[in-house]
């Protein structure tokens, strides 16, 4: 399935949040080129459910949606792809938006990414965890269409469905 | 960050941090205790400035709090940017107390991370000793502070049932109608039917559409962080007051309160700002309303030769017959069920409140015993996807296989007074300011124990009675406290150690909540209370302070 930026807004919106920004107003801005959102889907990619297909679209709307200190994320932003980049360049020798799927899970299966510390005051891998893994794994398992893989329209995080109560299973 | 540092908080160094000439009233404290008592005060044309130890929170960052609270990185207390040295204290008692995970400084206070869960006391609650034979009565009654309480249930919108059953006699209508069960809510309602357990709507301090807040938009977040503002919390009476013309100055810790030459009055409140300037604010009357853990700590450091064993300390009672809601909680799976957990918002709507009067009236062995099941019981899927190694479809079937069929129900539960329970400070630990730190000094009862013991029960043959597992079944005041999770800990609910009488021998304040020694101090806190009862304090604490703020408007006026 395609995650479409028109689902995205719609529901937020809907929800009551809108998008604040877009790739010029965070990942555009920290060099110019898409680099940052093409290193952000292609991490989303392999962290999502292969029937998923994560969009910038979606990037944008649920995980910059609900970022509210812009600048300090375009730092943490730039200076994660720089070290993810070299984590990549180490492993397979590239740079990780330009790596095959199966290199960008060897890249995060042979490393600290993951299974080490996610923290936003810690070492280099330990703010890419914080602000860019786990800020994209709140994003889609805090939205309706993550949720909805797990049998939850509303999942905790997500502005939606206030008093859903279905009727007992008799 | 973890010492109140925040890059998402409006207050600047460029705020006008110096006092408020000719002010009537001074209100330490914004939290609950101190917003609708200056609003009432400023609605009547008075001067009001309130001096606030924290800052003024920026409500667009409440997302990025939101996301802190789901992050398993983040502990309870950084949610809110509470821990540091600016607020160290120390537990000399037999248990840890958290209380920097349990309170919050700055504009709206604790408030702010509350779970907005609105039950009156009961009348039982203000006639302990006449009743039952313990603990003692308050000097004044259900009945006196009813209409107080209709006022704040008017004030901060309260949806809830007037036909609940079991709860205090009510003869105002809710201001908004209850929200509904919820389905976890009705499969407890279900079992409770087979076991002789009733199951009812809460009373809940949430906004479904009918007052001039946000409603409710189902984060399902609201403890510790509403980003809607659906939830009431009471930064919204002090903007309110400051429409009115009162004035706050967050972000100014107050060191001490000075009294005149001859003891018995208030002269002005000494403050810190973020400068390192002393400020001092005088006024006509002032109110601490600073919580029950930093209210008893301010008048022992305003200690003077009048008053050499703390303010408004004459009775020697001050810091004393400090009490806890004991928390408890039951947590269960149903197999093969999906309970809905998270779907619905509000993160309470039901309760049981049928094991709050006692078993036996005549010869009560345990304690009121106040019950809420759970709508987000367990970690949230971003959470358990944060928390994991693994990705893509792995990640997938892990949160897939851990959330889904959880269910659970948390309790409060009451509290005897006693003399030894106490709040002091310790001279051998400093804040920020090099003040000594608030002390906790509370052990365990058998009472409370048992009121646990009682609720964990209920809740398990619940959880068994509609075919499920119980997974965690524990309450705090037992020797297991320390080895619990940090939800699982005490310090929710702090009440007493400024407690209510009309003897001044007994008590640190009368029953019109000013202090028995000063003529213009009053104390607006879960402090004053005489019996902690099992109700979720706050809306008792506010309808207090409407109380307070009626005698002093009459002061004012005299």
């Amino acid at each position: 399935m395609e995650l479409t930026r028109r689902d995205a807004v719609t529901a937020l919106t809907a929800a009551g949040i809108t998008a604040t920004t877009g790739c010029s107003g965070l990942a555009g801005d920290t060099t110019g080129d898409a680099e940052p959102m093409d290193t952000l889907v292609g991490l989303a990619e392999v962290l999502y459910p292969s029937d998923v297909e994560p969009t910038a679209e979606f990037i944008e709307t649920f995980m910059y949606g609900r970022i509210s200190d812009e600048e300090s994320y375009r730092e943490e932003l730039a200076a994660g792809i720089e070290t993810l980049n070299t984590l990549a360049a180490d492993e397979q020798g590239g740079a990780f938006h330009t790596l095959s799927a199966d290199q960008r899970r060897s890249v995060i299966e042979n490393t600290d990414l993951r299974s080490g510390p996610s923290e936003p005051d810690g070492s280099d891998v330990a703010r890419v965890n914080y602000y860019l893994l786990d800020e994209l794994l709140f994003a889609f398992y805090s939205s309706p269409t993550g949720g909805e893989l797990i049998g939850n329209s509303n999942p905790r995080g997500y502005p939606g469905g206030f008093g859903y109560s279905p009727p007992l299973e008799q | 960050m973890s010492t109140n540092e925040s890059t998402t908080n409006e207050s600047t160094t460029m705020t006008d941090r110096t006092p408020v000439d000719d002010a009537d009233v001074c209100v330490i404290g914004a939290g609950p205790a101190g917003a609708l008592l200056s609003y009432s005060l400023a609605n009547r044309g008075h001067d009001v400035v309130i001096l606030e130890a924290g800052p003024r929170f920026d409500k667009e960052a409440r997302v990025d709090r939101m996301k802190d609270q789901l992050h398993p990185t983040h502990s309870d207390n950084e949610i809110w940017d509470m821990g540091g040295e600016r607020d160290e204290y120390s537990t000399s008692g037999e248990h840890s107390w958290p209380i920097n995970q349990r309170r919050v400084k700055g504009v709206g206070g604790t408030s702010l991370h509350w779970g907005s869960v609105v039950p009156r006391l009961y009348e039982k609650d203000f006639e302990m000793q006449s009743r039952h034979g313990i603990a003692r009565d308050w000097p004044i009654s259900y009945e006196d502070l009813r209409p107080y309480y209709a006022q704040v249930e008017q004030e901060i919108g309260v949806a809830g049932d007037d036909e609940t059953p079991f709860l205090p006699r009510r003869e105002e209508s809710y201001p908004m109608d209850p929200l509904p069960l919820s389905y976890s809510d009705k499969l407890f309602k279900q079992a409770g039917e087979e076991l002789g357990v009733t199951v009812h709507s809460m009373p809940m301090a949430i906004n479904t559409g009918a007052y001039d807040r946000n409603a409710c938009q189902g984060y399902g977040t609201c403890q510790f962080v509403c980003p809607s503002g659906g939830k009431y919390s009471a930064d919204i009476h002090v903007r309110k007051a400051e429409e009115l013309g009162a004035t706050v100055i967050d972000e100014a810790p107050v060191q001490r309160l000075n009294h005149g030459p001859a003891g018995e009055e208030i002269t002005e409140a000494v403050y810190r700002t973020p400068d390192g300037e002393t400020h001092r604010q005088t006024a006509d009357t002032f109110v601490a309303a600073a919580g029950a853990y930093e209210t008893p700590r301010l008048l022992f450091l305003s200690e003077s030769a009048e008053y050499p064993n703390g303010l408004a300390n004459s009775s020697g009672t001050l810091g004393k017959y400090f009490m806890g809601h004991p928390p408890a909680g039951v947590l269960g799976i149903v197999p093969g069920e999906n309970t809905h957990q998270d779907e619905y918002g509000p993160v309470v709507s039901g309760g049981i409140h049928q094991f709050y009067e006692y078993d036996n009236p005549d010869d009560p062995q345990r304690a009121s015993v106040n019950m809420f099941t759970i709508n987000a019981a367990g970690p949230s899927p971003a959470t358990m996807a944060m928390e994991s190694d693994a990705i893509g479809d792995s990640l997938l079937d892990q949160v897939d296989t851990q959330f889904g069929s959880t269910v659970g129900i948390n309790m409060s539960i009451e509290m005897l007074p006693r003399e030894d329970n106490q709040i002091g400070i310790d001279e051998s630990t400093t804040d920020n300011h090099g003040n000594p730190v608030p002390d906790v000094d509370i052990t365990p009862g058998e009472f409370a124990r048992k009121g646990q013991e009682k609720g964990l029960q209920v809740g398990s043959d619940l959880i068994e009675e509609m075919g499920g597992n119980v997974v965690y079944a524990q309450g705090t005041q037992t020797t297991e406290h320390d080895s619990l999770g940090p939800l699982g800990k005490g310090g929710y609910h702090p009440l007493g150690g400024t407690r209510m009488g009309s003897d001044p021998a007994e008590s640190v304040v009368d029953p019109t909540l000013k202090t028995h020694d000063l003529d213009n101090l009053y104390i607006s806190s879960g402090g004053v209370f005489v019996t902690s009862g099992a109700s979720n304090p706050t809306l008792t604490i506010m309808a207090l302070s409407l109380k307070a703020a009626d005698h002093i408007h009459d002061d004012l006026q005299a």
